[in-house]
């Protein structure tokens, strides 16, 4: 037997009290002559025996009375009543932060480490018959075990092999699981431990009065499980990280030069001076420079370089100089392709230099070519009137290009959709020629044909009225993301005129880009393997001076790239996603070997999926860096590469104040531990205290009822 | 000389000014008083005629009955008479007891022998005094006069308690020494065996005497009020003590004093003797008044 509280065990000595007052008060007896002494003897005679036995249990009960008290505050614990079988069984369902931030260095070990420590320990307090499971609750959310186990012994050691490299914490999905475990679990005493370094970017949204719904319905249940949690801190505050690099464009032509925007993110307090920054080239060190970074801001640069050789390239910025080293590098695959060939189809033909509807596309799309420079474009245009589309005009071609096509016979429609069925990309440019009668019938079909959204009519600006804008916001789309940078040109300097007002934009169409008048300018589907853009104005200057514009030579480069490689891999994923690689028929007779960052080779087997695709995948991604596949025993195959990166949300190590995890925890129903021997305390006082404690108090209380039943009974003798 | 004042208060001494004293059944007195005599002689007052039985004075029969039934009969006639009361003081160590209050019991004794004399030697009757403890202390015979009741009080003042108890020895004593019938009145607080005191009374009842017992009590002997730890002395023995917890005792204290209470008066009764509680928290007067106003009705 062990006591909780055992300081109050010197609470026992008040048996002593009772014991004092009967001694003293035999002791400070008064003498009284007395005269009828013969009455005293006949009610002595009658009762002398009984009273005398009655007094003793009278002092035996006063003096247990406070034995049992100081027993009942000190809270023993039978252990040896636990060991046995049925006794004091419990489930636990930890949930543990996986996310990366837990590697972070700090006195005595990561959050990681303490957080393994700190379960070992409680694993180890549980009794014989408990069983525990683990759910690691970084994004992705999952299950350490397939099921709840009692081999406690082997959960410490698992999470040895767990590399703490999740995304952010995912609550939400973590609750989830757990509302779907614990219904697994073998007994009804059931605990959720929440084990995490509580940094504020995981939790801020809960501590400023966030709900989390999954945990509400756990504690809903008619059994709600005790909510623990328990904070692995870490004392590291100043962290460098590489949160993005953002390539000049999506794909690049061999022997292309390419411009990349790395942005090193300096949280904390720590001002870093003339840091190093390497960039590296499918691992080979290429180029360094030193850059400072003041606390708590960011640094941008911009670094160049050119590929020679066609593939998916990694290009990765690494930095040096922190003590968290694992956000310190991200990478990127860039496609380095001959070229991207774009048909142009234009509609009625201008005479006009500059008039034409493609015209001003040739020049954004080739713009060296078309200035007459030596530098090399990687998309390579062809035209072709809209009439002379035949059989296979497409074959070849990335992407085409419809501007201001007055309509298409079913023939080349038919065409055009197996065009973007394989996995080709279309751009639709409006204009005054458009048959928008046939446009919404044919093309449209009622949101089943290759138009992504129907048409209502035109919109335009009356002379003197200010012309539409393209509405400033912050933009979400890849093709588009390169105009967020203030730096970068402004596409709000275009002005329209008139424009086709877009309609019933739903399904799988999502607007690009809009106007200030509220109509969208760029509409996307996707359909089959290919995705097809809908611009809303014409790709030369009669409705709008956006042709005319610097900013409409990327956003166009952007465009057409982005679909010529909707399909080639991600620039970069990020830890734990799947990988996924798309194979052609031929390519899949032969497994595939993956080498991870660590130099480790996995053999993949190519599956289909319902559709026919052939492809290979693999799901342990978390560590960050580089991937590389090709086909087994094949020494001179294609390799190709993935980038995976860690969520730079982690990167931030401001840890959450004590107070507001305590007042979170307090809303959310749980209880807080700022440590393990905290929560041992809680554990223990809840798991063991009511039990050991329980019947003493009723035993104290039934003293008390005999204490007055005697008082009573020896005052009427 | 002793004075009345030195045991009784002015104020006492007013209330029972006036106070008369009945004896119940007939005296034995020496001189014509309210009191009926047991002696039947030639007083006017005619009581009854018996059958003559040998020995009778010749000159007390009735010739005229003779002379109607040749029988002999005796005719006797009632006398009044003075009273005889003899007060029997217990002056054993139980009566020294102070009681929490700081009134002692023997005092209160004193007070009530001194007011019963100053009563009766006021209404003309022969008042005499007995202390005892466990044999006869002072003996002080009957007398009527005036200056006999300064002689009472004298002795009252002198007496101190003191010595066991031995009540029916002392009241056996006094029935060989009380030649004439009268007025016993018993002022003790009757600590002794109870069986043997009832004996005792009913020799003296045989006797032909009355007797009043005016039992003693302090109050704390009825409420039994102690609540600590205290060790308890016999007054009239010095080898006899008791140490316990008053408050465990408490209720069967009480149960056996009722018992002993209840005995007492029920003995009492049987042999025609009245038993009058004097406690010593209530006025002296106010208990001599009431006894008397019970003793008239009667």
């Amino acid at each position: 037997m062990s006591f909780l509280n055992p300081i109050l065990l010197a609470g026992l000595a008040a048996f002593l009290i009772p014991l004092i007052i009967h001694l003293l008060n035999k002791r400070k007896v008064v003498t009284v002559r007395w005269g009828p002494m013969h009455l005293l003897h006949e009610a002595l005679r009658q009762k002398k025996r009984n009273v005398k036995v009655e007094q003793k249990l009278l002092l035996a009960v006063r003096i247990s009375i406070p034995i049992l008290l100081a027993l009942c505050l000190a809270l023993p614990v039978l252990s040896a009543l636990s060991q046995l079988p049925g006794f004091d069984k419990t489930s636990l369902l930890v949930l543990l932060d996986n996310s990366f931030s837990m590697r972070a260095p700090g006195t005595g070990g990561t959050p990681r480490d303490k957080a393994r420590n700190d379960l070992r320990q409680t694993l180890a307090g549980l009794s014989r018959g408990s069983d525990a499971s683990v759910i690691l609750a970084g994004a992705p959310a999952r299950r350490l075990l397939p099921q709840t186990t009692t081999d406690l012994e082997s959960l410490p050691t698992r999470l040895e092999n767990e590399p703490s490299l999740s995304g952010p914490l995912a609550l939400q999905d973590a609750f989830q699981l757990a509302q779907a475990e614990l219904p697994k679990m073998a007994t009804a005493a059931r605990e959720v431990l929440v084990v995490s370094d509580f940094k504020w970017s995981d939790w801020r949204h809960l501590s400023e009065g966030g709900t989390l719904p999954a945990l509400e319905g756990l504690l809903k249940q008619e059994h709600p499980p005790l909510v623990t949690f328990l904070r692995a801190p870490s004392d590291t505050e100043s962290n460098l990280a590489v949160v993005s690099v953002e390539p000049s464009a999506f794909v690049v032509a061999r022997g292309q030069a390419i411009a990349l925007r790395a942005r090193i993110q300096n949280h904390g307090p720590r001002a870093y001076q003339d840091v190093a920054v390497h960039l590296e080239a499918n691992g080979a060190r290429m180029r360094s420079t030193r850059v400072s970074i003041a606390p708590n801001s960011e640094s941008v640069l911009t670094l160049s370089h050119t590929l020679d050789t066609a593939g998916d390239q990694a290009v990765t910025v690494r930095v040096e100089g922190d003590s968290l080293p694992d956000d310190n590098a991200f990478s990127v695959i860039i496609p380095v392709r001959e070229q991207v060939n774009c048909l142009l189809v234009r509609g009625k033909s201008r005479s006009g230099p500059l008039e034409g509807a493609t015209d001003f596309l040739e020049i954004a799309l080739t713009p060296h070519q078309s200035a007459a420079t030596t530098l090399k474009d990687v998309i390579r245009t062809g035209v072709v009137e809209h009439q002379s589309i035949r059989d296979k005009s497409f074959e070849g071609s990335e992407v085409a290009i419809l501007a201001n096509v007055e309509r298409l016979n079913d023939r080349q429609v038919q065409e055009l959709e197996e065009f973007v069925q394989r996995g080709g990309g279309l751009v639709i440019f409006a204009g005054p020629d458009m048959d928008l009668r046939w446009y919404q019938e044919k093309l449209y079909n009622k949101g089943k044909g290759l138009l992504p959204c129907s048409f209502n009519g035109f919109g335009h600006v009356d002379e003197g009225q200010t012309p539409a804008r393209i509405l400033n916001q912050r933009h979400t789309h890849p093709a588009i993301t390169y105009f967020n940078d203030a730096r970068g040109m402004r596409l709000q300097d275009a002005a329209f005129t008139h424009w086709l007002k877009f309609d019933k934009i739903e399904g799988e169409a999502r607007p690009i880009l809009n106007l200030d008048r509220g109509d969208a300018l760029m509409v996307e589907k996707p359909l089959g393997k290919g995705r097809v853009i809908a611009v809303a104005s014409t790709a030369n200057a009669q409705w709008s001076n956006l042709p005319l514009q610097p900013a409409f030579v990327p956003l166009m480069q952007r465009v057409v790239t982005y679909l010529a490689t909707q399909n080639a891999a991600p620039q970069s994923q990020l830890c734990g996603s799947v990988l996924r690689a798309s194979l052609g028929t031929q390519q899949a007779k032969s497994n595939y070997e993956l080498k991870d960052p660590a130099s480790q080779v996995k053999e993949l087997t190519p599956r289909a999926d319902r559709d026919g695709v052939i492809f290979v995948d693999y799901a342990d991604t978390l560590v960050p860096g580089i991937y590389e596949l090709k086909a087994k025993d094949s020494p001179g195959a294609e390799v190709r590469r993935f980038a995976f990166n860690l969520n730079p949300d982690e990167s931030n190590l401001d840890p959450m104040p004590e107070e507001a995890i305590r007042t979170m925890a307090q809303r959310l129903g749980a209880t807080y531990a700022a440590s393990q021997d905290e929560y041992a305390r809680l554990d223990r006082t809840r798991r063991h205290g009511a039990e050991a404690w329980q019947p003493l108090l009723f035993a104290l209380i039934i003293f008390l009822f005999a204490e007055v039943f005697l008082q009573q009974r020896i005052s009427r003798a | 000389m002793a004075k009345l004042s030195d045991l009784l208060t002015a104020e006492d001494l007013v209330q029972l000014t006036g106070l008369p004293l009945f004896a119940r059944t007939v005296m034995e007195g020496f001189s014509t008083g309210l009191h009926a005599s047991p002696h039947k002689g030639s007083s006017v007052e005619f009581r009854q005629h018996r059958p003559y039985v040998q020995g009778d004075e010749i000159k007390r029969l009735d010739w005229k009955i003779f002379g109607r039934s040749d029988r002999f009969y005796i005719r006797e006639f009632d006398e009044e008479t003075n009273l005889r009361a003899t007060i029997l003081l217990d002056s054993s160590g139980s009566m020294a007891y102070r009681g929490t209050k700081g009134t002692i019991k023997y005092e209160h004794a004193r007070k009530l022998a001194a007011a019963l004399a100053y009563v009766l030697t006021g209404q003309q009757d022969a008042v005499g005094l007995v202390t005892f403890d466990d044999k006869l202390r002072d003996f002080i015979p009957c007398r009527t006069k005036t200056s006999h009741l300064h002689h009472i009080l004298d002795t009252l003042q002198r007496s101190q308690p003191g010595g066991e108890t031995s009540l029916a020895t002392v009241l056996k004593n006094l029935a060989s020494r009380l030649k004439r019938r009268g007025l016993l009145m018993l002022i003790s607080d009757c600590f002794d065996d109870a069986e043997r005191l009832l004996q005792a009374v009913g020799v003296l009842r045989k006797q032909g005497h009355e007797i009043i017992v005016f039992q003693l009590w302090d109050r704390d002997e009825l409420d039994f009020p102690f609540s600590r730890w205290a060790r308890f002395e016999n007054m009239e023995k010095t080898d006899d003590a008791l140490l316990l917890d008053p408050a465990a005792i408490r209720q069967r204290y009480l149960q056996v004093l009722k018992t002993f209470r209840e005995d007492l008066v029920e003995g009492l009764r049987r042999h025609h003797a009245d038993l009058v509680p004097i406690i010593t928290d209530e006025p002296l007067t106010e208990a001599v008044k009431a006894y008397l106003a019970l003793r008239m009705r009667q």
